[in-house]
């Protein structure tokens, strides 16, 4: 029988600090080991679609509430840092764009909290539905407001005046340091008291209302900093191309991956979308390389997300944890006397 | 003793069906007032009603001589009202400490504070040591039996130092010994100052634990009094008893 230990609950713990400085050494070597530009587009979209699972993770993961219009917000980032940096003038080094997305971020967020007020006034399922109107009413803007988005011709963006021998490269590193500052806001939210309010709403909404728990404000800003991630992320990836469709800019496949992402390597924790992401968007890629530029994809996504319902529903990491957390209780027989039954969100009856 | 409570003409309608019907009672500070009543003749809804958690057609709802009517759980809850459910809600993702901490209230700044601070902790540990939960403070709240999910839940809503505590049914399910452990936790709240309306359909637990005692039926109140002169009035021998 282990009591709590004594004493709060810490900030950093030491293996905390450890597997963040394997991430961000993995993240630096990594690329040096491959010279290949294909591999370095690989891992470019590896590392950026990791930013965005890790961002939609705060809002369908923590907090319950599975968007599927994440791709919006993704497309107004694309085109608001296109029509910022149409003109070449503008850029001396290159590096600017890369500046100038704090505030793209900052833009989509803001914009977001009047859309998360309104959307999340209904649970989470219907939400599933609103948030995907929402990205259709996007796209239909992309296409339709041509002076800014060019409508279907396209908006070019000046080419980045990197070398071609390293042009991914900054790509590269701007959106592994997307993926760090996302995880560290997923990081802080399971440590602080943010992070049992948002599963507290997970669980329970109505039930969370009634102990005190600031329910809209929380939900509603969790959003806001999740799609102003994934802004970031689409600012980052319109500067890549050079060139941005409506089509692409706007397009569900982006939610359907990361939203696969994050379930496959788990929800509602710090490493599960990576691991998602990591595993899935190589595979994609190596695909589409070796098959051709096939849609083959899309066949094996709707089988993976089949499988993982069916075997794993919980995702990769919260299954091999739980697992983990049994084995040591039924070591140590804090299981005496209570039930044996695995957590299972929901939680029944025991 | 002042009324803490006064629900006045408080009614609901749900379609056709006349939940609460022009319902009045009062709720005096430091009592343990029982609510009880047929199935389905209301109790529930006035809860709800109370809480915030459904809006009421018409009729006024005062707590501590201000009108609550139109407020939501949330701040009602942080003015010292609290309630349980009649199936118990508890967070099943979160631990059983975790249950506690997050019902703590305090600012909203806390949010970006410690998930347990020592404060938290040990506030915690006395509701964990007093409900015998203890052992299982680490478990998920998924993991706990139904009658230990009881006990959470309503050591949950005393983490905010409420003034006034509604329970629905709380010995409903659960087992005899525990039904004892949750009568001794009634009244030593109580004792220290916790007022209580509570819903219960277990008539011995009324008996022992309540006064004064009201009865509702079909959403009106039709008598109130202490349990021996309730229990014998003939218009509550009818209500359960007729039709
Ligand atoms: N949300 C709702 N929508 C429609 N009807 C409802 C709703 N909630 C309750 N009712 C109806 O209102 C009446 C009163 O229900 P309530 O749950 O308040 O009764 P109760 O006294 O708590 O019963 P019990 O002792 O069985 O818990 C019942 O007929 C019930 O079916
Ligand atoms: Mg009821």
């Amino acid at each position: 029988m282990k009591l709590s230990k004594k004493g709060a609950s810490p900030f950093f713990t030491r293996s905390g600090l450890m597997r963040g400085g394997v991430l961000i050494a993995v993240l630096i070597v990594m690329p040096q080991l491959f010279p290949q530009h294909w591999i370095w587009n690989m891992m470019f979209f590896t590392v950026l679609y990791a930013a965005m699972s890790v961002a939609w993770n705060l809002i369908g993961g923590f907090a319950g509430y599975p968007s599927l219009g994440h791709a919006a917000f993704f497309g107004i980032g694309a085109y608001a840092t296109a029509s910022i940096f149409k003109s070449s003038e503008i850029l001396t080094n290159g590096w600017q764009p890369f500046f100038m997305l704090p505030l793209v971020g900052l833009g989509c967020a803001i914009l977001a909290l009047p859309i998360g007020y309104i959307a999340m006034r209904v649970r989470a399922n219907i939400f599933a539905i609103v948030t995907i109107t929402l990205l259709f009413v996007a796209q239909t803007l992309g296409y339709n407001l041509k002076s800014i988005t060019g409508g279907a011709q396209g908006a070019g963006l000046s080419v980045a005046p990197f070398h071609l021998d390293i042009f991914e490269q900054p790509f590269y590193f701007a959106a592994a340091t997307l993926l760090l500052f996302a995880m560290g806001i997923a990081y802080f939210i399971t440590k602080t008291k943010l992070g049992m309010a948002l599963t507290s709403i997970r669980a329970d909404e109505d039930k969370a209302r009634g102990v005190g728990v600031r329910t809209t404000g929380i939900k509603v800003i969790t959003f806001a900093v999740s799609v102003g991630i994934t802004g970031m992320a689409g600012g980052i990836w319109a500067y890549y191309l050079g060139f941005i469709y409506p089509q692409f800019a706007f397009d569900p496949l982006i939610t359907i991956a990361i939203v696969l992402m994050t379930f496959l390597g788990g929800r509602a924790t710090v490493w599960g979308p990576v691991l998602g992401a990591a595993i899935l968007m190589p595979a994609q890629q190596l695909l589409a390389y070796y098959v051709g530029g096939s849609q083959i994809y899309l066949i094996a996504y709707a089988a993976i997300f089949l499988l993982i319902m069916l075997l794993l529903p919980r995702g990769i990491l919260p299954t091999f944890l739980n697992k983990r957390r049994m084995d040591s209780m039924a070591t140590k027989g804090d299981l005496s006397g209570t039930s044996t039954t695995p957590v299972t969100t929901g939680g029944s009856k025991s | 003793m002042i009324e803490l409570l006064r629900v006045e003409n408080l009614t609901k309608k749900f379609g056709e069906l006349t939940a609460v019907d022009a319902c009045s009672f009062t709720v005096k500070e430091g009592s343990i007032t029982a609510l009880i009543g047929p199935n389905g003749s209301g109790k529930t809804t006035v809860f709800n009603l109370i809480t915030g958690y459904l809006p009421s057609d018409s009729g006024k709802v005062e707590f501590a001589g201000s009108s609550i009517r139109k407020q939501s759980p949330g701040s009602l809850y942080r003015k010292g009202l609290t309630r349980t459910f009649q199936q118990a809600r508890v967070f099943a993702d979160l631990t059983v400490q975790e249950n506690l901490v997050v019902a703590g209230g305090g600012k909203w700044t806390n949010l970006f504070g410690r998930r347990i601070t020592a404060e938290d902790q040990s506030r915690a540990a006395e509701l964990l040591d007093e409900f015998k939960l203890s052992h299982v403070a680490d478990l998920y709240a998924s993991e706990l039996s139904w009658g230990q999910r009881k006990l959470l839940e309503f050591a949950s809503v005393l983490m905010s130092k409420p003034r006034l505590v509604l329970l629905d049914e709380p010995t409903a399910g659960v087992n005899p010994i525990l039904i004892e452990t949750m009568a001794t936790h009634i009244r030593s709240y109580n004792a220290a100052g916790v007022t209580f309306l509570i819903v219960e359909h277990d008539m011995s637990f009324v008996m022992r634990v309540c006064d004064p005692v009201i009865v509702l039926d079909r959403g009106k109140t039709i008598a109130v009094g202490d349990p021996e002169t309730v229990q014998s009035d003939p218009r509550v021998l009818d209500a359960y008893l007729g039709d």
